[in-house]
């Protein structure tokens, strides 16, 4: 980066940081996220995510503790067994919350303080039933092991004939990459997009450019504008992080792992989807028309963006294969491919060198038509005619 | 200590333009424009509107390239790095609103390639000078209009420029700020810069400046000290005040203007003055006479054989030619 561009930057940077906006949207994005999370925790209620107690009163058969324990790994929920010498101690934990159900063996009754949750039911009636089973046994004369093979026969073993690639954590990582990059794109690509015209319609323009070059200028506004949205961004990810633990949603941990590749694609997809809105605002000279320049630049990314579900399940297909070595794919499906392991190191370089080179060719694009259009102040120019233009300067 | 060098030693020429060229598609903005501006030297920049100034001071801070032509500076090819310290005025004006005053001109000086501190230093005291320090910290969209254009100014010369090319300074200034506009430019020449600005009110720059250039339609059309080029006219004006109303008929020259006691003639530069004094004598007493060279707007004019009517057909011609490519609030081009 040339100092000309840092100052740029620099000057971005810190006019923006400054303003109230600035700060009111930054808050509102944390608010809202953690808002989110927080609604969603209300929403489902504690019981659903974290484990079951069960107050037991009276006595159940050895089994039976055995028998809640794999009911409950079978259904995703831990089963904590607390014993309770009475109806009564128990009634009052299940009132305090302490405890979630009741189980009264005498009365054959699993009791629920205001309604009944049903995991929780089919876990614990799962255990009763093999407790029941197994006592049956036992009284028929049946040995501990041959009751053990009646009630805990050997479990079933799943497997393919084929393995397959698309692990579901790799997909996962890959749509979330897609996923963040889309919203900070569609989030952000307009502040560059307006950013970009600033000049034009303050009308500094034309002093700038006896002062620097307009690849510096846009190189400039793109770094400076980009580094706002990130620190946005940034508050907005870490706003989410804790509204997920608020939430009580886990993240599979293979998502950390490819957390460090992922933002180098994600600042290389970002880069690129700047350089397109700066190339889309370069046509303009007033903010009224900015909108309408880049639509083709939005309607590109959107494009982009909706393949990635579909091929996200066939991340080695030709198709993916072929789009995810073009930009503006790229940085939207390479990560998921890298993800699942089906990308091979060629394709990744592949990727990388277009990504950077057609970065590099939009924004002397975008230079060299934002140059020109200087002459044209205050109306927009037709693509057609920006690459005349070009082509007639060259 | 002597130096020795090989050229002659020619003080005039720092900023030297040769013979530039620019077309935009069908129209052509610059056909043949030379110019020189020497250190010291305070030089106007004329023409009507749509003539090429603005696009001639672009061409010379590099913000349009120029299919032919070459722009020297103490001659050399001019570097960009010299490019960046000419003090540039742009015709349209313009300013980052929410950037406070100080910190515009600082920012401009670092872009000018000034260190921090030296900027500053720059800034500070031309916010001195511009009698502007108590609004340093405003934002410019908090200043008066007059003081933005003071700011305007201290971003132009904040490099303290060996050379300002400013395109229409005076455009839009109020009286006051006209006066302390050509006191600084003033002070700034008489420290040894060298200034070239654009006008189109000729009687404007014939009173700050005493060197031209005309150009017209892209080509320069005359050029040198306004002096010279109105006796370079090739008529000169009697104007003959009587004591009384009087109906005199001259024996040369053409009557231009008459009232009852006062006739102004067109004449030949070279006429025989006593004789027509004599002639005018013997009609009445005399109560004033005048024997002057025309007024530089006829010399223009007359160099680009047009008649005033003829300017302002040539400006629609201009403005029509630039319409479907330009704003008509873009000048020269």
């Amino acid at each position: 980066m040339t100092s000309a561009t840092a100052l740029i930057a620099d000057r971005e940077i810190r006019q923006r940081m400054r303003t109230k906006g600035f700060a009111i949207s930054t808050v509102l994005i944390v608010v809202l996220v953690l808002g989110i999370g927080i609604l969603t925790r209300a929403l489902s209620g504690s019981s659903d995510t974290s484990s079951v107690d069960v107050a037991v009163v009276g006595t159940v058969p050895t089994v039976f503790d055995q028998a809640l324990l794999q009911a409950g790994r079978t259904n995703d929920r831990a089963v904590d067994v607390v014993p309770e010498p009475n109806r009564a101690a128990a009634e009052s934990a299940l009132r305090s919350g302490d405890v979630d159900a009741v189980l009264l063996v005498a009365d054959r009754a699993l009791v629920f303080h205001e309604e009944v949750d049903d995991t929780a039911q089919r876990v614990v009636d799962a255990a009763w039933q093999t407790a029941a089973g197994a006592t049956a046994a036992q009284q028929l004369g049946l040995s501990p092991e041959q009751t053990a093979r009646i009630v805990a026969p050997a479990p079933l073993r799943s497997t393919t004939l084929e393995s397959n690639h698309d692990d579901a954590v790799g997909i996962l990582v890959g749509i979330i990459t897609a996923v963040v990059l889309f919203a900070a794109v569609s989030a952000f690509g307009g502040l560059v997009l307006t950013g970009v015209v600033e000049e034009k319609t303050s009308a500094i323009v034309e002093l700038l450019l006896a002062r620097v070059t307009a690849r510096q200028l846009l190189a400039g506004k793109v770094t400076g504008i980009g580094t706002v949205a990130l620190v946005q961004l940034t508050a907005a990810v870490a706003a989410g992080l804790i509204a997920l633990a608020v939430a009580g949603t886990s993240i599979p941990s293979g998502v950390w792992i490819a957390v460090p590749t992922t933002i180098l694609w994600f600042l290389g997809g970002f880069a690129l989807f700047s350089t397109l809105y700066a190339l889309a605002g370069s046509f303009v000279s007033r903010q009224e028309d900015a909108q309408a320049a880049a639509l083709p630049v939005t309607l590109c990314v959107m494009a982009a963006y909706l393949t990635v579900f579909p091929l996200s399940a066939n991340a080695d297909s030709t198709v993916a294969v072929v789009l995810s070595m073009i930009p503006p794919w790229t940085p939207l499906l390479m990560p998921l491919r890298i993800a699942t392991g089906s990308a091979s190191w060629w394709q990744v370089a592949v990727g990388v060198a277009l990504l950077v080179l057609t970065t590099v060719v939009v924004l002397r694009l975008a230079a060299s038509i934002y140059s020109r259009t200087l002459l044209q102040r205050g109306r927009r120019i037709s693509w057609r005619q920006a690459l005349h233009l070009r082509s007639a300067a060259t | 200590m002597w130096e020795i060098r090989d050229e002659p030693v020619r003080l005039e020429a720092m900023l030297q333009v040769q013979s530039l060229a620019k077309r935009y598609g069908e129209v052509t903005a610059l056909q043949e424009v030379s110019l020189t501006v020497a250190r010291g030297q305070l030089v106007g920049f004329l023409g009507p509107n749509g003539a090429g100034k603005t696009t001639t001071m672009r061409a010379i801070l590099g913000v349009t390239d120029l299919d032919s032509g070459r722009i020297l500076w103490d001659g050399a090819p001019i570097t960009e790095a010299v490019r960046h310290r000419i003090g540039y005025m742009p015709a349209e004006r313009g300013m980052y609103a929410r950037m406070k005053a100080r910190e515009h001109i600082v920012y401009i000086g670092r872009l000018s390639g000034m260190d921090g501190r030296e900027a500053a230093r720059a800034a500070d005291r031309w916010l001195e000078r511009l009698g502007l320090t108590a609004r340093a910290e405003a934002q410019v969209q908090e200043l008066s209009s007059g003081n933005q254009q003071r700011v305007q100014l201290a971003l132009a010369l904040v490099t303290d420029p060996e050379l300002l090319v400013l395109d229409e300074p005076f455009a839009g200034l109020d009286p006051v700020a006209t006066d302390v506009l050509k006191e600084v430019l003033l002070e700034r020449v008489e420290a040894g810069a060298a200034l070239l600005f654009s006008s189109h009110q000729l009687d404007l720059v014939e009173e700050v400046s005493r060197d031209v250039v005309i150009i017209d339609q892209g080509c320069v059309v005359l050029a040198g000290e306004v002096a010279a080029l109105r006796r370079s006219g090739t008529r000169r004006y009697v104007d003959l005040q009587f004591e009384q109303d009087v109906a005199w008929t001259p024996p040369v020259g053409t009557v231009v203007l008459k009232e009852p006691s006062h006739v102004r003639l067109a004449v030949d530069p070279h006429i025989d003055l006593s004789a027509l004094l004599a002639d005018a004598q013997a009609v009445a007493p005399i109560a004033g006479f005048s024997f002057e060279p025309p007024e530089l707007s006829e010399v223009f004019l007359e160099a680009v054989g047009r008649s005033t009517v003829e300017t302002e057909e040539a400006d629609d011609v201009g403005d029509a030619k630039r319409g479907d490519e330009m704003d008509p609030l873009e000048h020269g081009a």
